[in-house]
């Protein structure tokens, strides 16, 4: 499921004093399998354009293309078709709001993730296989204590709350996954096991995934290309690698590299060999390492 | 979807009637709804009608805002019309079936038309020309008085201060959950009544929810500053009633004594 804008704009509160343009002329392109980071300053438009990645607003100017598809193209007179047609969109693009644990509103956990499935008018097996499938998938087993189905969502942890959350949007079965913020405000247990639920349902099920994050360590773990967004415009868009070599420009923009990143541009700048290109720190680790070899092989060679 | 609520919302401006006292607005319109009661005849409408008139005019709010705000409640006045159009008795204007319209229904369904209309036409134009925080401060003070009696008149004040203040972040957060059930296939425009109303069980228990969840949080952060009711507070902006309040304030009395006096001035 590509998905595509073209020239999008969006203006909040169009034709009043208090008018703001979110998005101006975006044209992107997300295909299928890949995992796109977005980042920008506050305000930059990251969680409008997510939200027109699956027909929830509509836009002032441009095209939105899912499936190659246009998602406004319609006319008026075919209302009903239109709403049917978004709503199958919906399910195939998930997106997941920043706090998503805040919309859970079950008695139980079960019925809180069956919600979606039973949306669809699935019949009750398939929708207990599709939840039992999906608590999986966030790593909520029977590890977490027995009877974790029947527990009312509100008596979890944080972290397990938001993985409660998301299953209910993976039991629709999406081909896409959106994340905005996803790990905003969890611990760092619950940020690496949702980070690692997420890199696991993308290897197995070959999910797309789009993650807006201000974490850029959550980013190099999540995906391999970075767009990076300014007052409604695409200012950098390119593999991650590529991106966070441009420290400059995205600390001009108020936003960070990976401390690894940093780490190495600071030791490069006080003079070491290393290569500054790296994002994870096991890469990292190697390089300083090798380094650290190198060095000493060359003072041994000297004396 | 929440955008067609006009009632309560404020347009900032710089009007005669906007730099008002809010009490001087407020009594005014107190006294206004009082003597709007009081008027039968056609010539004391005629002078409240010049009064709402003039009040819009001067206030310089674009009445296609104060149409909006009146749109709701078109078929509440409708409906009121035409009760007493043919319900009154009296001389018969003209028959539908066994419907019988009266010339004194016709003149009791205008009048009841017109008080309606000036009564929301003077609250949206108070709501709309004063900013909540100035109402509510001016509630307190007319309230003041009535401490005495054990009224908590800050306490209240307050109350609305935050109630007014949180209905913008409850908007965004009610369109935020929403759309993130409708991400999980909620269907809230469609089906009959019931299921309609079911439907919003899962947009109101997580609303429900962060409400409380917030108010929990005002009222430690209140705590933490130990806020304490009004007693001896002063402020950071006191109200000051100028020339322009004592000018609209005798408008007020010439108007409501003409009223008055023509309904009960010996004929």
């Amino acid at each position: 499921m590509p998905i595509e804008t073209v020239e999008l704009t969006h203006v909040y509160m169009t034709g009043t004093p208090r008018a703001v343009t979110a998005l101006d002329r975006v044209t992107l392109a997300i295909g299928d399998g890949e995992a796109v980071g977005i980042v920008g300053p506050t305000g930059s438009g990251k969680s409008t354009l997510v939200q027109h990645f699956n027909g929830l607003l509509r836009p002032t100017q441009g095209r939105v293309l899912v499936d190659g598809v246009d998602l406004w193209a319609r006319d008026a007179k075919e209302r009903r078709a239109h709403q049917a047609f978004l709503r199958e969109v919906r399910r195939k693009v998930g997106l997941i709001f920043q706090f998503p644990e805040q919309q859970l509103f079950e008695e139980t956990v079960f019925d809180d993730v069956a919600f979606g499935p039973r949306n669809l008018g699935l019949g009750e097996a398939e929708v207990a296989q599709r939840v039992r499938e999906a608590l999986r998938a966030v790593g909520l087993e029977e590890a977490d204590g027995p009877g974790l189905e029947r527990r009312s969502p509100f008596s979890l942890s944080g972290g397990q709350m938001r993985r409660v959350a998301i299953a209910g949007v993976l039991a629709m079965r999406p081909q896409t996954l959106i994340l905005d913020e996803p790990t905003a405000g969890l611990d760092p247990r619950g940020r690496l096991g949702l980070i690692e639920a997420l890199v696991r349902l993308r290897r197995e099920r070959g999910l797309t995934l789009v993650v807006v994050s201000h974490n850029m360590e959550d980013l190099v773990r999540l995906v391999d290309r970075v767009v990076v967004l300014e007052r409604g415009r695409v200012v950098l868009d390119g593999p991650t690698r590529e991106v966070f070599a441009q420290g400059r420009v995205l600390r001009s923009l108020g936003l960070d590299v990976p401390p690894v990143v940093a780490l190495l541009e600071g030791l490069a700048a006080r003079g070491a060999d290393v290569r500054t290109d790296l994002l994870r720190p096991e890469e990292a680790a190697d390089e300083i390492a090798s380094w650290l070899r190198r060095r000493e092989e060359g003072i041994a060679g000297v004396r | 979807m929440f955008a067609d609520i006009t009632i309560g919302q404020y347009l900032s401006g710089n009007s005669v009637v906007h730099r008002l006292d809010p009490r001087t607005k407020i009594t005014i319109v107190g006294i206004y709804m009082v003597v709007l009661f009081t008027a039968v005849s056609a010539p004391a409408y005629g002078v409240l009608v010049a009064f709402a008139l003039l009040a819009v005019a001067l206030a310089q709010v674009p009445v296609r805002m104060l149409a909006r705000g009146l749109r709701p409640v078109l078929f509440l006045l409708l409906l009121t019309f035409f009760l007493q159009l043919f319900l009154t008795k009296g001389r018969v204007l003209f028959a539908l079936g066994p419907l019988v319209a009266t010339w004194e229904g016709l003149r009791l369904g205008v009048f009841m038309i017109l008080r309606l209309l000036l009564l929301l036409v003077m609250a949206s134009l108070l709501t709309l020309t004063t900013s909540p925080v100035a109402l509510t401060d001016g509630l307190e003070a007319i309230l003041k008085p009535f401490r005495v009696v054990g009224l908590p008149a800050h306490e209240l004040a307050m109350m609305m201060t935050i109630a007014l203040r949180f209905i913008p972040t409850l908007m965004e957060e009610a369109d935020k959950v929403m759309k993130a059930q409708m991400a999980r296939g909620a269907d809230f425009q469609s089906g009959g009544l019931l299921r309609r109303a079911r439907s919003l069980i899962p947009l109101l228990v997580p609303l429900f929810v962060s409400a409380f969840r917030r108010a929990d949080e005002l009222a430690t952060a209140m705590e933490a500053r130990c806020y304490r009711g009004g007693y001896q507070r002063t402020r950071y902006s006191p109200l000051r009633a100028g020339p322009l309040d004592w000018a609209a304030a005798a408008l007020t009395v010439v108007t409501a004594l003409s009223v008055l006096a023509l309904r009960w001035w010996p004929r």
